[in-house]
């Protein structure tokens, strides 16, 4: 059945994003119902989290967020931009990502009409979708039943599909992009950055009063409208009504567009929108700095994702520095009120909670974390670099197998150093801008020490390289990261012995913001890496490349 | 002449399932090798052998006397590769490809490489994603081409190459060939390895089947006869004689058509004796021998026996 047509066929190759963005986004909206569960214990309590939302009001309608629901609907407000990647880059592989591939003219030289094609292709996208909406609103229900929500069954189903509309108005957007681009990824960049728009759009009528119809012009505002876990508020049927119409809209003008348009062109734009006639050109040099040898080639192609990762990490450290502060009094009497949270904060940050450092400490366990994140995405290029044969040529240069290693993992490392560097400098400007002393020492600590912990999943990522196929090894890096990351926040908690605690990396990483560099902890960090590398290397200069 | 590449017993399996087995041959300096054979029979496994991306099981596989995978990087300041399937980063132009990798090799000619660019015509400024087939062929030719390398191992080089492309591919190991360079090509397009090559191997589930220079190759042939005579003769008078596999009458005893192989003097001798008419004989091509290697009963086993 499931290859028995396009639609059947495109749906079958979603079903693992089905699963995985279905489960993973309910548990993303579940996972602040857990924690907020326990804060919501006495009038004082609620008062001060009603209070310390407010301080978030540009961020999402502060609605009911004294209870699991809308504290829900609340926190997931500023993630309606990871929940809309999938579609996003979905919606603009669809019709494009199979052009660069080639893989629609096979298709479009079967006997049926072009349109059929890309409406069987859509409606396939959008039973996803719906499918993840529903699968997302199963996953909320079971979470509410959990933790005592109020909402019922229609309520969290509801919710699964105003997100899923929402998605799919990304997802239109994305694939009418599309048909104006000659790439893939350019269609999801400029569908990316429309989004954020939509959001600061969204945005703008809780900052500035009487501009809601600015706000009116983002689709997320129409999807903010409804608040299903929130049974008081409901849902809004004109808003509803409108995200279904907006995606219709978008999806019939991008099969109209499709259906009318050259294979592997794009429509034609005005001649004015036309970027200038491109003379070819056969000159050479192009003197390019990152050509000159392996190592300036991989900082060249890390140089793009470190500049994003960096404004993520760096910012965000930067951030919580700068806000930590006018968030104590609330947050103290907010922890003061729930021992488990507290005791959660201690274990983790190795500090009172009530003190801006212990807290920062806490938050700033996070940052390794996305540094290794980071570190996962571009082994992951590594290894794919070989599978897809572009090794292939740079080996059959006269460069040593070692040379060609270590050069690409000596660029991940220069990137690390820097994400390391830039979190550390950002962090002791918002110290100074907002007048939190902070003890030098410990702040570098707690910002170049993450380094370590960045070169150690690198490492093993090379190392298991060696054996595994490109999404085997990412897998293992996701997982291993997962895993220690629970033993670090979870472990203490459940008071697991000191010799498992010890297996996960976070342990040696410490709390260096309050007790600075353990300095032989980050030592054995370094010598697992090195060792990792080394027996990575070992195999990389023995093995059959590609296989 | 001194043998440049030579493999010993090269033996190469993928887990269970085969690569190649057991391929021994020479190629003599400056000549032009064909490695003939279908998708999949080790042409690709055998290449990457010799440029020490894979390592062989049992064997062993030397260019210039020098150890495939132990001495790789000494090995590789000698050759220009051309892969099966160009694969560079997409994000790079050809021009920044090239450039790239000029660098790895230490520095090219440079006045050689615009020369190169320009017999290719290719616009270096486009990104490798949004060349053709054709012109990513041509990037991949011209960094193989463009520091002059001693030994050129070109996997189906010419593959997606249009044919004006292709005659300057021609010339190109024409040239190389000219200045006593080798050049190691594999491919299953037989009038392009005739066009080309010197000698040719060629290689069918895994083993190498045959070896030669490419007029030895065409002369271990079956061919064609057809003799046409002023009277009814007996067919029967050229059976059993030296080179004749099969004969057939035709025009009623007017005429005979002969199945050859190996030397036509008994056959000329007995078709003295009757009033010959017209005597043609019809060479086979390369491709016929080729594809004769193919046929399911491996009908050339006979054929190969006093073949180096």
């Amino acid at each position: 059945m499931w290859l028995s047509s396009i639609f059947f066929k495109t749906l079958r190759d979603y079903w693992i994003p089905i699963l995985g963005w279905g489960i993973g986004m309910g548990l993303v909206v579940v996972s602040p119902m857990a924690s907020v569960s326990t804060l919501l214990t006495t009038p004082q309590a609620r008062e001060q989290l009603v209070s310390l939302a407010a301080t978030f009001a540009w961020n999402a309608d502060v609605v009911a967020v004294d209870t699991l629901g809308g504290y829900a609907t609340f926190k997931i407000g500023i993630f309606i931009f990871l929940i809309a990647v999938w579609p996003l880059l979905a919606a603009s592989r669809m019709l494009r990502g199979e052009e660069e591939r080639g893989s629609l003219d096979v298709l479009l030289s079967l006997p049926r009409p072009r349109l059929r094609v890309a409406l069987e292709k859509l409606a396939a996208l959008w039973t996803a979708l719906l499918a993840m909406g529903l699968l997302i609103g199963l996953v909320v229900f079971a979470g509410g039943q959990k933790f005592g929500a109020d909402f019922g069954f229609s309520d969290a189903v509801l919710f699964g599909v105003n997100l899923a509309l929402v998605c799919a108005v990304i997802g239109g957007l994305a694939l009418l992009t599309s048909q104006f681009t000659q790439e893939r990824s350019t269609a999801a960049g400029w569908t990316a950055g429309l989004l954020l728009v939509f959001i600061v759009l969204d945005m703008v009528h809780r900052v500035i009063p009487n501009s809601e119809w600015i706000s009116r012009l983002s689709p997320v505002y129409y999807y903010n409208l409804s608040k299903p876990l929130v049974p008081s508020y409901g849902v809004n049927a004109g808003a509803i009504l409108l995200l279904i119409a907006l995606s219709l809209i978008l999806g019939v003008t991008s099969l109209w567009l499709f259906a009318r348009r050259d294979i592997g062109g794009t429509v034609r734009v005005p001649r004015w929108l036309r970027p200038g006639e491109r003379k070819p050109s056969r000159a050479l040099p192009v003197t390019d700095w990152s050509l000159r040898s392996v190592y300036a080639r991989g900082l060249g192609v890390v140089a793009m994702p470190t500049l994003w990762w960096t404004l993520g990490i760096a910012g965000f450290a930067g951030w919580i520095v700068f806000a930590v502060q006018q968030m104590e009094t609330r947050l103290s009497s907010l922890f003061s009120s729930s021992p488990t949270v507290m005791n959660l904060i201690r274990n983790i940050g190795g500090g009172d909670a009530s003190v801006n450092a212990g807290f920062l400490s806490a938050i700033f366990v996070l940052l390794p974390l996305f540094l290794m994140a980071f570190a996962v995405t571009q082994v992951n290029g590594w290894s794919t670099d070989e599978q897809d044969g572009r090794l292939d040529l740079v080996l059959a240069a006269p460069q040593p197998r070692l040379t060609v290693l270590l050069g690409r993992f000596a660029a991940l490392a220069t990137a690390t150093i820097v994400i390391g560097v830039l979190t550390l400098v950002a962090s002791a400007l918002a110290a100074a801008a907002s007048g939190l002393t902070l003890d030098t020492g410990n702040l570098a600590a707690a910002t170049l020490g993450m380094i370590p912990l960045g070169l150690l999943i690198a490492s093993i990522g090379y190392l298991a390289s060696g054996w595994l196929r490109s999404a085997a090894d990412t897998g293992l890096l996701s997982f291993l990261l997962l895993i220690w990351f629970f033993i670090s926040f979870i472990g203490p908690e459940l008071k697991w012995p000191n010799a498992t605690l010890r297996l996960s990396p976070f342990y040696y990483y410490g709390t260096p913001l309050i007790h600075g560099l353990p300095l032989a902890s980050v030592l054995g960090v370094v010598a697992v890496a090195v060792l990792a590398l080394g027996l990575g290397a070992l195999r990389f200069v023995r093995k059959d490349i590609g296989v | 002449m001194t043998a440049i590449i030579e493999t010993d017993g090269l033996t190469k399996s993928y887990g269970g399932k085969r690569g190649i087995v057991t391929v021994t041959f020479q190629v003599e300096e400056g000549d032009v090798f064909g490695f003939l054979g279908p998708n999949g029979a080790g042409k690709t496994t055998t290449i990457r052998l010799l440029m020490g991306l894979l390592r062989a099981d049992t064997g062993a596989a030397r260019i210039a006397g020098l150890d495939c995978w132990k001495q790789s990087v000494d090995i590789k300041h000698l050759i220009g590769y051309v892969p099966g399937e160009p694969a560079l980063d997409p994000n790079l132009t050809g021009g920044q490809i090239l450039e790239y990798f000029a660098h790895l090799r230490g520095g090219v000619d440079d006045t050689y490489l615009k020369h190169l660019i320009e017999r290719f015509e290719l616009d270096t400024s486009r990104k490798f994603r949004q060349y053709s087939t054709g012109n990513k062929r041509k990037v991949v030719l011209i960094q193989a081409f463009m520091h002059r390398p001693r030994v050129l191992i070109l996997d189906e080089p010419t593959s997606g190459l249009d044919p004006l492309n292709q005659q300057e591919f021609d010339r190109l190991v024409e040239e190389a060939r000219e200045q006593g360079r080798t050049v190691f090509l594999s491919s299953h397009v037989l009038s392009e390895v005739e066009k080309t090559c010197t000698t040719v191997g060629i290689v069918r589930d895994g083993r190498l089947v045959r070896i030669g220079s490419v007029a030895e190759v065409k002369a271990i042939k079956r061919y064609q006869i057809t003799m046409t005579f002023a009277t009814a003769i007996p067919a029967e008078a050229f059976k059993g004689l030296d080179g004749v596999l099969e004969v057939e009458a035709f025009d009623q005893g007017h005429g005979v058509r002969l199945a050859m192989q190996g030397a036509a003097d008994a056959v000329i001798k007995a078709a003295a004796h009757y009033p010959v008419v017209s005597l043609t004989s019809v060479e086979p091509s390369l491709e016929d021998i080729f594809l004769r290697y193919y046929e399911p009963d491996n009908a050339p086993d006979k054929e190969a026996r006093g073949v180096a």
